[in-house]
Formats: C-alpha cells, sequence, structure tokens
C-alpha cells in the first residue's frame, strides 16, 4: 500500500516535476511590472509599508532557507529512493523562492542582511540531518514545515485583523503558500519522520531555530 | 514614552484637538510636537492672514483617521524624512490653499505647520550664500515671507534643518527627474542607458544641485555629520541611492542589494568630497572622477563574476576528480 502510494508518487513527480522547471525556465528574464495588478496594495503610510515589509522579507528570507535545507537534502539523499521525492518538494519551494523575489522586486522590499547566513546555515541543516537517513531528512522537514506554516498563519491572521479586503491577493498567496508547506509537512510525516531516534529533541531544536531566525529576519 | 504620551495628553486637554496621537517612532521632530503646536499657535496670533485652528494633526501623526486625504503629505513625510518635501514644496507655491476635509472641522484655507516650515525653509535657501547654513539664514527667509523672524524658533536644529530639508528637495526632484525619463523609455521616446552611464548621469545630475551652494557646502556637510542629525542623513542617502538603483533598474533580491547600494553610496561620497575643494571650470575635474570611480566598480563587478564562474570551474572539476577516485576505489556504489 505504501509502496503503491510511493510509486504512484514517484510517477506523479516525474511528469510533474519536469513541467514545473519548464514553467520556470520560460519565465524568462524580470520583468517590470508585466502584470495588470499587483499582489501587494501600494501603502498608504510609512507605518504600513513597514509592516508589509516585515512579512514580506521574513518571508522571502524562509523560502531561501527552505530552498537551502532542501539542496542539502539532495546532496545528501540525492541519489537515494527519496532523492525524487525531496526534489519534488525542493521544486515547490524554487517556485514560492521565485514568487517572493518577483514580490520584493516590485515593492522595492529590502532583503534581509542575514541571507549569506540562511545559505550556509539551511545548506549544513539539510545535509546533517539527510546524514541521519531518509528519517532524519523528513523529521528535518516536518520540523521546519511547521514552523513555516505556523509562520504564515499567524501573518495570515494578522493582515486578516487588519484588512482583509486590502490585502486579498496577499492573503490569496500566503494561502497557497502556507497549504503548500502543510503538504510537505504532511508528506514528511507519512514517511516516517517519526521513526527517527530522538524525534522530538530534533525537532524542537529545529523549530526553536526557524523562530530564531524568523525573528531576527524581520528585523535586519 | 510614558512622559511622551503625557506630553500629549495634556496638549490634547489644553488645545482640544482630539486627533492627536503619539507615535510609535519616537523622532525629535514628534516629540516636540506639542511644543510645536504652541509655537504654531503663537505665529498664528502674529499673522492675521492665516486661520486661527492649529492643525498639526495630520503632520505629526501616521495613525489619523483621516487618512483619505492626508495619504499623500503622510506618505511624503515619511518616505522623505523630517520634512513634508514634496506636496510641502508644491503648498510653498500655493500657499493656504490646502482643503483637508477632516471630521468636525469645515473646509477652510489653513496650512499645516511642516507646511509652513517647508516654506520658510525654502525661503531662507536663497539667504544661504550670504549667512551659511545657519538660524540667520532662516531668519531672513521668514522675513521675506511676511512672518517675524522669531518664527526661527519652530526649527530647534537651527542650520541643520534646512540643510536636511535641501537635501531632501534634492533628493525629491531627482526622483522627479528619473522618474520622467524612465517613462520616456516606457514610451518608447527615449532609449534606455547603459547601467554606468544612467548612474553617472543621475549622480552627476544629483551632484549638480549643490552648485549654487558649493561654496558653503563643507559647512553644510559637517552639520550633517553632527550625532543627531546623522540618523537623518543617513536615511536621505539611503533613500537616494535605492532611488538611484531603483530606476538603473536593479531588481536584486539577495546580497547584490547592499553590495550596490554600497558601491554607488562610497561613489557618491567621494565625489561629493571631491567637488567641494574643485575649481576646475564647470567641475570638470570631479565629473571625471566621477566617471573612473563609476568605471572602477564596473570593472570589480565583471571581476567579481570572473571570479566567481572560475571558481565554479574548479569546484566541478574537483567534483568530478572527487567521483573519479571514487569510482576507483569502488565507494560509489548506489544504496
Amino acid at each position: 500500500m505504501q509502496r503503491a502510494a510511493h510509486t504512484a508518487l514517484y510517477d506523479w513527480s516525474q511528469t510533474v516535476s519536469p513541467m514545473i522547471r519548464q514553467c520556470l525556465k520560460s519565465r524568462g528574464p524580470l520583468q517590470l511590472s508585466s502584470r495588470a495588478y499587483s499582489v501587494v496594495p501600494p501603502p498608504r503610510d510609512s507605518e504600513e509599508k513597514e509592516m508589509l515589509d516585515r512579512i514580506l522579507r521574513v518571508d522571502h528570507a524562509g523560502e531561501y532557507g527552505a530552498n537551502r535545507i532542501y539542496a542539502g537534502q539532495m546532496a545528501v539523499l540525492g541519489r537515494t529512493r527519496t532523492g525524487p521525492l525531496i526534489q519534488h518538494m525542493w521544486d515547490q519551494e524554487k517556485k514560492h523562492l521565485e514568487k517572493f523575489n518577483e514580490i520584493l522586486a516590485e515593492n522595492r522590499v529590502r532583503p534581509t542582511a542575514l541571507l549569506p547566513l540562511w545559505n550556509v546555515a539551511g545548506f549544513l541543516l539539510g545535509a546533517s540531518t539527510a546524514m541521519l537517513g531518509k528519517e532524519g531528512a523528513m523529521a528535518c522537514t516536518v520540523a521546519v514545515e511547521e514552523s513555516i506554516s505556523e509562520h504564515y498563519n499567524s501573518q495570515i491572521r494578522a493582515l486578516m485583523e487588519k484588512d482583509p479586503e486590502r490585502y486579498t491577493e496577499l492573503l490569496q498567496v500566503i494561502k497557497e503558500f502556507r497549504d503548500d508547506e502543510m503538504e510537505h509537512h504532511d508528506t514528511g510525516l507519512e514517511h516516517e519522520a517519526e521513526s527517527l531516534p530522538g524525534y522530538w529533541l530534533l525537532k524542537n531544536a529545529i523549530q526553536l531555530g526557524c523562530k530564531a531566525a524568523i525573528y531576527v529576519s524581520q528585523r535586519v | 514614552m510614558a512622559a511622551l504620551l503625557r506630553g500629549v495628553r495634556a496638549g490634547r486637554a489644553l488645545r482640544g484637538l482630539a486627533g492627536v496621537v503619539s507615535a510609535p517612532a519616537a523622532r525629535k521632530p514628534q516629540c516636540s510636537g506639542l511644543r510645536r503646536g504652541f509655537h504654531c499657535a503663537a505665529l498664528r496670533l502674529q499673522d492675521e492672514s492665516k486661520s486661527d485652528k492649529p492643525s498639526s494633526s495630520s503632520s505629526t501623526t501616521y495613525h489619523e483617521h483621516y487618512q483619505a486625504h492626508s495619504a499623500e503629505q503622510d506618505t511624503a513625510a515619511a518616505s522623505h524624512g523630517d520634512s513634508a518635501s514634496d506636496p510641502a514644496a508644491e503648498e510653498a507655491a500655493r500657499p493656504n490653499t490646502s482643503y483637508q476635509d477632516q471630521s468636525g472641522e469645515q473646509n477652510e484655507e489653513y496650512e499645516t505647520e511642516e507646511q509652513l516650515q517647508a516654506r520658510i525653509l525654502n525661503a531662507a535657501l536663497e539667504f544661504v550664500p550670504q549667512h551659511g547654513w545657519s538660524m540667520e539664514a532662516i531668519a531672513a527667509g521668514a522675513e521675506t515671507l511676511g512672518l517675524s523672524s522669531a518664527s526661527t524658533g519652530m526649527f530647534y536644529n537651527g542650520g541643520g534643518d534646512l540643510v536636511l530639508h535641501f537635501i531632501a528637495q534634492c533628493n525629491s526632484q531627482l526622483t522627479d527627474i528619473l522618474a520622467e525619463q524612465h517613462k520616456e523609455i516606457q514610451l518608447g521616446q527615449a532609449e534606455a542607458k547603459k547601467t554606468a552611464d544612467f548612474l553617472r548621469d543621475a549622480i552627476e545630475t544629483r551632484l549638480r544641485m549643490y552648485i549654487p551652494y558649493i561654496e558653503t557646502w563643507p559647512q553644510a556637510m559637517s552639520l550633517l555629520l553632527l550625532p543627531h542629525n546623522i540618523p537623518d542623513s543617513l536615511k536621505h542617502l539611503s533613500t537616494l541611492v535605492d532611488d538611484i538603483w531603483y530606476y538603473a533598474g536593479d531588481r536584486s533580491t539577495d546580497m547584490n542589494w547592499y553590495t550596490k547600494r554600497a558601491a554607488l553610496t562610497g561613489i557618491f561620497n567621494t565625489t561629493e568630497l571631491v567637488m567641494v575643494q574643485d575649481s576646475s571650470p564647470d567641475f570638470q575635474d570631479t565629473w571625471n572622477f566621477l566617471d573612473n570611480r563609476i568605471q572602477d566598480v564596473t570593472n570589480m563587478a565583471t571581476t567579481a563574476k570572473q571570479m566567481q564562474s572560475t571558481g565554479e570551474t574548479v569546484v566541478q572539476g574537483l567534483m568530478g576528480a572527487a567521483v573519479t577516485l571514487k569510482n576507483l576505489t569502488g565507494m560509489n556504489q548506489r544504496r
């Protein structure tokens, strides 16, 4: 049953990921405001700009970090059975990062200065947990995706509290990404993340790190 | 923060204004909002052509109910630092005609305090060659507007206020010029410039705005370096550099964002320094210096790119060697 699901997922990822890669490639060079509407409404005052900047900055940093984590996992487990699964999740994260790059550029948001740090830290986290085996990689995925989903949820709550009408498109984007992250979380659980010895410890350590990263990226 | 709240509450009770709420950013002009309000009222008593009602509500905070009309002012005030430059500069040309739809108040001609300050500072600029960047220039400017020279009491930072206002004005002028050029390019009426040329032209345009005041500019620069002026001057500088790069087409969202802006800041500051001691006709030496610096940065960028691609090639070579080694020793089995 699990094997069937596995092969189904594998087959599906084989068809979907080239498609995704195709879509990514055919975008071409980034155009200046090529769409008729913008995801983020132009801010009315500096306080709103500050709030939106923080939200977008930390989301961008999060997707960037997630990218690097999956890259680290692929570097270790890329040629094993879980390779295609991790590749599929990585491709979705790449799509998210692409979207946030676009939004940041359009809205002239400063990216966090700690990007090089997240670059290295993410890769190391992904690679080191992957060295614990497939369960380790899945446990890392579960921990990170849970943190990110929680974080997106709190952003959604904050935006809904402020003005759901005004931020409709932004909310849509964040909700979509949150759903993707939840899916990754569930995938991780399905693939025996919890069977890792020391799962609870690893999960909490990673989540603590994520919380710290989120706090810092909002400000720096 | 608590003292600020107490002062504001007292001010509210005294002035009977419903709209003043303490702002989270404890910047100097806002901390002294209460005193400014009194000065404002004092000025109004002197100047009979203005209305009696104090009206600095929309200028001091952002948590306002009246956001619809003051949105532009607030945005401009927020993005251009301490004094409202864009709408205020325009308002300066037609004084006393800001119709603001505040609930509970009727439409009347009055001016916010920031608009008044902007008008005075604009008038003061023509006295700068004579008096330098100082209170005397501001007093002379106020007098040309028909105000008493005691209105300089509004400006706690003296010459610093004048310099910061001037810089904000220059920045917004530059942004307008760049936006105009950008529009022309998008409409197809002009050719897009290469990045190096664009940067050079933008910085040259911006520095040329200093030419009328070049004799006194060293004084202005030293004013900007005073500790209490540094946050504001850095903010203006970073806005300037960000704007120039944005219109130059930079849309990077990684460390390049920082390196590009740092490089341009360096170029701008050093060129400014060269300019103040340049005595060549039409500052030709300065523009040559600028050309060379931009060339340096371009070369550095090219070198960095080359190094990166070389590095990548080397890494690939090493990976290939490692894989070969693993194959030879039989370590590269599929798990």
